[in-house]
């Protein structure tokens, strides 16, 4: 696949200070292993009859939508494609127990309409009247990667722009039941000492991140998206040779690369699989979990800090007390995130 | 130059038959699927139609051949049997000499199994034996399922957008190969009936208590149905090296979006005339090049309107035959564009059309009426397969003749 993608705009509504796009806030410290978003007033974008029927994750997924449009300057988009892992859980949790409560009968479908996964799409496309190509995947850590990947074919089929973007909630009611799975620390961890505690488990978090992405640069551009690679529960050999090999498809060595973003969460259970980064870069490695949570579109965050690192040509050091020095140059970010060891990512963020 | 895409392989499962030879007899026979259910625990037992697979978990475990194993929901078996017969009837054992991807479909998951343990998993005083579930509430887990059991590992994911969300899964699989990223990718969705969406369509007042009557002026809603249908879809390249046999032609589609309502389409059927037009042209093809319309269909009011004015802007005068099979299948939502591509490459594979079931009356706003007769050597070349879902979203595919 041919031709390129960068990112023209963007938005999150994360755990951190993200939404106006300042670097400098401090860092949110949270105690107790469910990371929740630091939600904006979303009165500026929403009229307050809408505001009053949607459920969390739909203001935060439509509100970042929006954010990112105005940040790009763009109000209809050539095509908008989202990845969510579980979508509207609040909706979903509430049809459940309304079935049983009220025994099937009398329901209000509100919640029924907007459990479905592509409902935030579809809000999208309502209130900027967008008629073009809309879609949605729901596949755990794959989920904004294939969104991802989609608005890079659309962008070389000759869409003008794209709008790509994911959105995850957690819930108390489903933190509990993913706990009982192990996804969770049995201890009580602060984020941000996560990475003292490497034990089974790691710690939840949610995000709703946005970008406008299209097939050429200008003063605008944030970052360049320059290579995406998924691979589906790798061998640990198939990993070892597969992120060489996508470093040198991009014509890479190992010395290119400035900054590395891991997923490494502290998770005893999955660490292994970032052993390959020690093996295949010799720049800094920073990980990224502990302002986030985990969570199965927690790489549209990450991609979100790289876009603004290569822009600001900063790394936040107040949001990484790991850093020991900031780079000498940032123009080549890799991002490598894998979601509980099933589906793996490789990201190639390049300055414009 | 792209190269161009090919269906080289079908497997599917519905109500009215366990595979695809089944399936093919039943819509010939004019015999509806639509009953009341056996497998679902819904104080709607006995009041709303639904189109069941008639087969107990279990006898789809065995059909699968996992009989015994657990941890596989009623979503993942039936996409597991539809799945086995894609690849057999494509003439794959051996998925490991050529990257194979799976884009999959699904609305709900697993729900089908989860909603019934739900309040014991979300419990913190319980116990027991439903941690095996936990895994199941979302929409990968049969996505994954199914090619770990037929060994896939090339590009995977899954799709939901709702009522179109397979028909969009067959659009990014082509996508994939003519971006030359992939040379095969098996595409499809699948679906099992839950109480969580019979209730939800009921609580939009969408479900008739008859069998569905498509594009009929007295048509009250639709009937749920499930199952599962995969396409596999090769690049012309592969084909020609492994001489596999083709059976149509993935020739365009288009996805448009309403951007009129959350779950009701405009009047004029905007979205709809959109995505017809859009995936016809890619596919070289004017108004008159098409003999059949397999229509979206649902039996709601507000679609039939909708898709009924799309199909009188488009075509005119001159509507082809068309008709919605959703009386047979009932409205197997996330499986719904995979099934319906397959009826598009049987009618086009045998020249036949299928009848619209339980048609009477000409709706008030429209002047064309479905095809109500069973057609056999109907000359078949370019048929056009809708699905539109929530969200506005609308998928339209041009499915043509193979002719070298």
């Amino acid at each position: 696949m041919k031709g390129k993608c960068y990112i023209q705009g963007l938005a999150a509504i994360t755990p951190q200070h993200t939404f106006e796009g300042d670097l400098s806030q401090p860092m949110v410290v949270t105690r107790g292993n469910m990371l929740s978003c630091v939600e904006p007033d979303y009165r500026s974008f929403i009229a307050p009859n809408s505001l009053r029927r949607m459920t969390r994750v739909l203001r935060m997924g439509l509100t970042a939508s929006l954010k990112c449009l105005q940040d790009s300057g763009i109000a209809i988009p050539g095509a908008i494609v989202t990845g969510t892992g579980k979508g509207s859980l609040q909706d979903t949790e509430r049809f459940i127990k309304e079935i049983r409560d009220y025994e099937e009968r009398a329901l209000n479908p509100t919640p029924f309409i907007q459990s479905t996964y592509n409902a935030v799409n579809g809000l999208i496309a309502l209130q900027q009247k967008c008629t073009r190509y809309n879609n949605t995947f729901v596949h755990r850590g794959f989920s904004f990667e294939h969104a991802l990947l989609d608005s890079m074919l659309l962008l070389h089929e000759g869409t003008s722009d794209v709008l790509a973007g994911a959105f995850d909630e957690i819930t108390p009611e489903h933190f509990f039941i993913k706990g009982r799975i192990g996804h969770w620390k049995k201890e009580t961890v602060s984020n941000d000492a996560l990475y003292e505690h490497v034990s089974p488990g790691t710690i939840s978090g949610e995000g709703a991140v946005f970008f406008l992405l299209a097939p050429t640069a200008t003063a605008q551009s944030y970052a360049q998206i320059g290579g995406l690679e998924m691979l589906y529960k790798p061998s640990p050999e198939k990993l070892k040779t597969a992120l060489p090999q996508f470093l040198q498809q991009h014509g890479l060595q190992a010395a290119d690369i400035d900054l590395v973003l891991s997923g490494a969460n502290a998770d005893s259970n999955h660490a292994h699989y970032y052993q390959v980064l020690n093996d295949c870069t010799q720049c800094p490695q920073l990980p990224f979990k502990h302002l986030s949570g985990d969570y199965e579109t927690a790489g549209a965050f990450a991609l979100w800090l790289a876009a603004q690192m290569l822009k600001q040509q900063q790394i936040p050091s107040q949001w990484f007390p790991m850093l020991q020095q900031q780079p000498a140059r940032l123009r080549n970010i890799l991002i490598y995130n894998h979601f509980f060891g099933e589906q793996h990512t490789f990201m190639l963020v390049q300055a414009v | 130059m792209a190269e161009r895409v090919f269906i080289t392989g079908l497997g599917m499962i519905t109500a009215i038959g366990d595979n695809v030879a089944e399936n093919l007899r039943s819509l010939r026979a004019q015999k509806s699927g639509l009953d009341f259910t056996r497998q679902l625990d819904t104080i709607y037992k006995e009041v709303l139609p639904v189109a069941e697979v008639k087969h107990t978990s279990p006898a789809l475990s065995e059909m699968a051949g996992v009989a015994g194993k657990e941890g596989y929901t009623r979503t993942t078996l039936l996409g597991l049997i539809a799945m086995q017969e894609a690849l057999r009837h494509a003439g794959l054992s051996n998925l490991e000499d050529e990257t194979t991807g799976f884009i999959n479909a699904s609305t709900v998951g697993g729900m089908c199994d989860t909603e019934n343990v739900y309040f014991d998993i979300a419990d913190p005083t319980k116990t027991g034996d439903f941690d095996k579930y936990i895994d199941t509430l979302d929409c990968a887990d049969c996505t994954q399922q199914i090619a770990d059991v037929v060994g896939i590992s090339g590009p995977i994911t899954t799709i939901s957008t709702a009522c179109s969300s397979s028909a969009n899964a067959l659009m990014y699989g082509a996508r994939l190969i003519k971006a030359g990223l992939v040379r095969r990718v098996i595409c499809g969705g699948t679906e099992a009936l839950t109480r969580f969406t019979l209730n939800g369509f009921n609580s939009l007042k969408n479900v008739d208590k008859r069998p569905c009557r498509p594009f009929d002026n007295d048509r009250n809603g639709l009937n749920l149905g499930e199952g599962a249908a995969y396409l596999v879809l090769e690049s012309e390249s592969l084909v020609k090296e492994r001489n596999a046999t083709v059976l149509a032609t993935l020739n365009g589609y288009a996805n448009t979006n309403e951007a009129f309502h959350p779950t009701a389409p405009s009047p004029e059927g905007d979205g709809a005339y959109a995505a017809m037009k859009t995936a016809m042209e890619m596919g070289g093809c004017t108004p008159a090049d098409i003999q059949y319309v397999n229509v979206h269909g649902t039996a709601t009011l507000s679609n039939d309107v909708a898709e009924g004015m799309a199909l009188q802007r488009l075509f005119g005068d001159d509507v082809p035959k068309f008709s919605s099979t959703k009386p047979f299948t009932g409205h197997a939502l996330a499986a719904a564009g995979g099934i319906e591509a397959i009826y598009a490459v049987l009618a086009i594979s045998h020249q036949i059309i299928f009848p619209n079931l339980h048609f009477k009356d000409k709706m008030q706003e429209l002047y064309i009426t479905p095809e109500t007769q069973l057609l056999e050597q109907y000359p078949v070349r370019h048929v056009l397969s809708n699905s539109f879902g929530f969200g506005g979203n609308n998928a339209s595919l041009l499915i043509s003749k193979y002719e070298g």
